[in-house]
């Protein structure tokens, strides 16, 4: 475990060390400290706008951030050639491929406590209530979610050479889960056959991340998610995020890494 | 003749800034966002319009606590159930049973799913009506031409918030915009009789948007008649308010007209007419 | 002597770019003992097999057929490179940390206790002269300070084995002098040295024993007399084991 624990390190410092993290976290401060200045009817108790809109780039960020963060890591290290002395040390590729992946997964983490923080201080300081429970359920799917993410991220970069196909293709999936993944067994009904059995199947196999999606129940202010099914859904997370590495694992213990 | 690179480079400026100045003249007619002195028409060109139209709607989600149907909820094939911010109408069951878009869970996917969703049907209330606010100010702001944005604003201003001040100077802004719009008008009009209390200038308003509904074309009419039918109640009532009984049966008849549920309007056409019988006066000539 | 670094009947092949080639032969059958102790050189032209040799020895490539082991340990295990230091051709380290975060993470690979390490770090720095820029981040080292890095945490988990590809190749004498003074180091401690090399006359000087590699196959393997047999020195053996023709011009 200290050797995934180190790679994990590693892959934090890097993170911490880019600039990445902060210009998103500036930009997402920026966007909405704006949006809360603005003056609705004369009204400073509307606050759900600003939430919605401060949860949306808190979300888009993380996205971006775990997922830019994970596609390069593999391929940056056989480009810098550091897989080499890393790997001349006893150290499995599934060590490599669980350490890379609990770094990617810690930072995110840390990130999204960071932006959390920030979202509650806003909007705290507007409606004067912080319902730390929704939040902290809010945060704890936010990075379950995350962690399928990296997973499948960190699987693509095993196939994929460029990291910028890994993050656009990974962005692409991602994106169409969320947006589509509720709806999809409706569309399917709506298709004649083959397309109906094809999308049914789909429906039923790919991972569910629209579940962790509880921006709902923080910006209309609805309460706690039965804890069992916070629990499920952790445990569903889980599942597949060990499934994806797994696939990273098979795929990158057979390659060759010429030096 | 060699130039260097500087000179190049102060030649090359020059000649932009002639060219600028000469295209600034004739690019205004290139397109309207160009001529627009609104922000949002100058980035969005018409394009805004769809934003409105999102932003409007987002008012509506947020109205309903986000209980709202995507377009994949939307039953195929028939009209489009907009559930839309209510104008005061108490929803019936029939309403509440057309909203409820999500019926029975299709799978264990989508009944596991339901714990992540907001599955509750609830409207705002308790002055958090307030958080729909920004979304039409947005929607008005991209699209100044869309009247429903002005008077639901207004609807929830004036009834909801208390804040009739805010509800007209809303409507004036959306009465600059869309001067002949009768919806507007009648809106403005109950700022002036249900907050205000101020009959005449009520009467003025209302009386104004009858006149402009009937600048409309006889197909926009036939299509608009419930304005009409409203303006047309509105006054009625108002008249009855304030002893004009003959008038307020007048307008009732005219609302009769258009109106889907003509005996509930007959049946206030015989309360008035009883009013206005007891006020006729019995002469002397007529007891001999 | 106990062998702790043996390949036997080890063949590697790749997939072929040529068209008209399925495969490409990149070891064919090569039976290699490094005994422990000693200081061993490996050389052959490029392309001979020699890289792909090492990679295998370090994990990096699959054998085909045949088996490699070190210290009697499969080389497909982890836990085979547990004594085992590598100094790559070509150091590139994490540019992002500083020396000291670099051998503290190695370390932490090799599971060495913090105090351990902290000596460990603070005695290799001393030896590559790295003290001043230890908080430096490894970006803003010159080319032969990234070298200097690199040896260090070779040395790392002190091992017993050290693999070197081309150690001094790029180094000025000084930097040459400083690795064969720490090769001859070593191998006084009891250590074993398994280095390539293109420098014959330092092959010469330092090593015990020699294999010479040429097109996948052992051409010859022996103390540097044993292989100079019949030749004036070890460049001339070599040059007429790869069948070097000297063009008539010359």
């Amino acid at each position: 475990m200290s050797k995934i624990f180190a790679l994990a390190g590693v892959v934090i410092k890097e993170l911490y060390r880019r600039k990445d993290f902060y210009v998103l976290f500036f930009l997402t401060a920026l966007l909405t400290l704006a949006a809360g200045a603005v003056n609705f009817f004369h009204d400073d108790k509307i606050v759900r706008y600003v939430k919605d809109i401060c949860l949306l780039l808190i979300w888009v960020s993380a996205l971006v951030i775990s997922v830019v963060t994970t596609a390069r890591q593999i391929p940056a290290e056989r480009e810098a050639r550091t897989i080499f002395p890393l790997l001349a040390k006893p150290v499995s590729r599934w060590h490599v491929i669980v350490g890379k992946f609990l770094g990617c997964w810690l930072a995110t983490g840390v990130a999204l406590v960071v932006f959390y923080f920030f979202f509650a201080v806003v909007t705290g300081s507007k409606e004067q209530i912080w319902p730390w429970g929704a939040y902290l359920e809010a945060v704890w799917m936010h990075w379950v979610m995350l962690a399928i993410v990296i997973a499948m991220a960190l699987l693509g970069s095993i196939f994929f050479a460029a990291p910028s196909s890994t993050s656009t293709i990974t962005l692409i999936v991602v994106g169409g889960i969320l947006l589509l993944g509720t709806h999809l067994n409706t569309i399917a009904l709506q298709q004649p056959q083959p397309m109906q059995s094809i999308l049914a199947t789909v429906y039923f196999i790919m991972p569910h991340l629209e579940w962790y999606d509880l921006r709902d129940f923080v910006v209309y202010d609805m309460g706690l998610v039965p804890v069992r099914a916070v629990a499920l859904a952790t445990l569903y997370g889980a599942v597949w995020t060990t499934i994806f590495l797994l696939l990273a694992w098979f795929g990158f213990r057979k390659k060759s890494l010429n030096t | 003749m060699k130039f260097s690179p500087l000179s190049l480079l102060f030649v090359l400026l020059a000649l932009a800034f002639t060219l600028a100045t000469n295209l600034t003249l004739t690019a205004g007619n290139w397109s309207t966002r160009a001529k627009s002195d609104n922000l949002f028409g100058m980035v969005f060109g018409d394009g805004r319009k769809l934003f409105a139209n999102h932003f409007f709607t987002m008012a509506d989600v947020y109205f309903h606590s986000g209980y709202y149907p995507s377009i994949f909820d939307q039953k195929s094939g028939e009209e489009k159930e907009i559930i839309s911010a209510s104008h005061g109408k108490k929803e019936t069951e029939e309403d509440e049973k057309n909203e409820d878009f999500l019926g029975q869970p299709k799978d264990w996917v989508d009944a596991f799913g339901r714990n992540f969703r907001i599955t509750q049907h609830t409207h705002l209330a308790n002055h958090n009506e307030r958080e729909i606010l920004p979304w039409l100010r947005l929607a008005a702001d991209l699209d100044p031409n869309k009247i429903e944005t002005f008077t639901v604003g207004a609807f929830f201003l004036r009834e909801h918030l208390g804040r009739a001040d805010q509800a007209e100077a809303f409507l004036r802004e959306g009465l600059r915009n869309n001067p002949d719009s009768a919806e507007i008008l009648f809106e403005l009009g109950r700022v002036y009789h249900d907050s205000n209390h101020d009959r005449e200038r009520a009467r003025n308003v209302w009386q104004l948007g009858v006149k402009k509904f009937f600048l409309r074309t006889p197909d926009q009419q036939k299509d608009d008649k419930l304005i009409f039918e409203e303006l047309a109640v509105n006054l009625a009532h108002l008249e009855d308010e304030a002893g004009n009984y003959a008038d307020a049966i007048n307008w009732f008849r005219a609302a009769q007209k258009v109106s889907p549920a003509p005996d509930a309007l007959q049946i206030q056409i015989d309360a008035v007419q009883k009013k206005l019988a007891a006020l006729i006066p019995v002469t002397p000539a007529k007891l001999y | 002597m106990t062998a702790i670094l043996r390949t036997e009947k080890l063949r590697v092949e790749y997939r072929s770019r040529d068209l008209r080639q399925a495969t490409k032969v990149a070891l064919n059958g090569l039976d290699l003992e490094v005994r422990a102790g000693e200081v061993f050189g490996f050389l052959g032209p490029n392309g001979a097999g020699k890289t792909t040799t090492m990679n295998v020895l370090l994990g990096f490539v699959p054998l085909t057929s045949g088996s490699a082991s070190l210290f009697g340990i499969d080389v497909r295990q982890p836990i085979a490179r547990q004594r085992i230091g590598y100094l790559p051709e070509l150091t590139y380290y994490y540019k992002f940390l500083t020396a000291e975060e670099l051998l503290r993470f190695y370390a932490k690979i090799f599971g060495l206790a913090r105090a351990e390490a902290d000596k460990r770090i603070a005695e290799l720095l001393k030896l590559v002269e790295l003290e001043s820029a230890a908080k430096r981040p490894i970006k803003s080292y010159s080319k032969g300070m990234q070298q200097r890095v690199g040896l260090a945490q070779s040395l790392i988990n002190n091992p017993d084995l050290l693999i070197l590809d081309e150690p001094t190749s790029g180094l000025d004498p000084l930097g040459r002098m400083k690795v064969r003074e720490i090769i001859q180091r070593l191998k006084s401690e009891g250590k074993t040295v398994f280095f390539s090399s293109h420098e014959l006359g330092e092959v010469e000087a330092i090593c015990d024993r020699v294999a010479i590699l040429h097109q996948g196959e052992l051409k010859a393997v022996g103390t540097v007399a044993e292989v100079s047999v019949g030749s004036d020195n070890l460049e001339a053996a070599f040059l007429k084991i790869v069948g070097y023709q000297p063009s008539p011009l010359s």
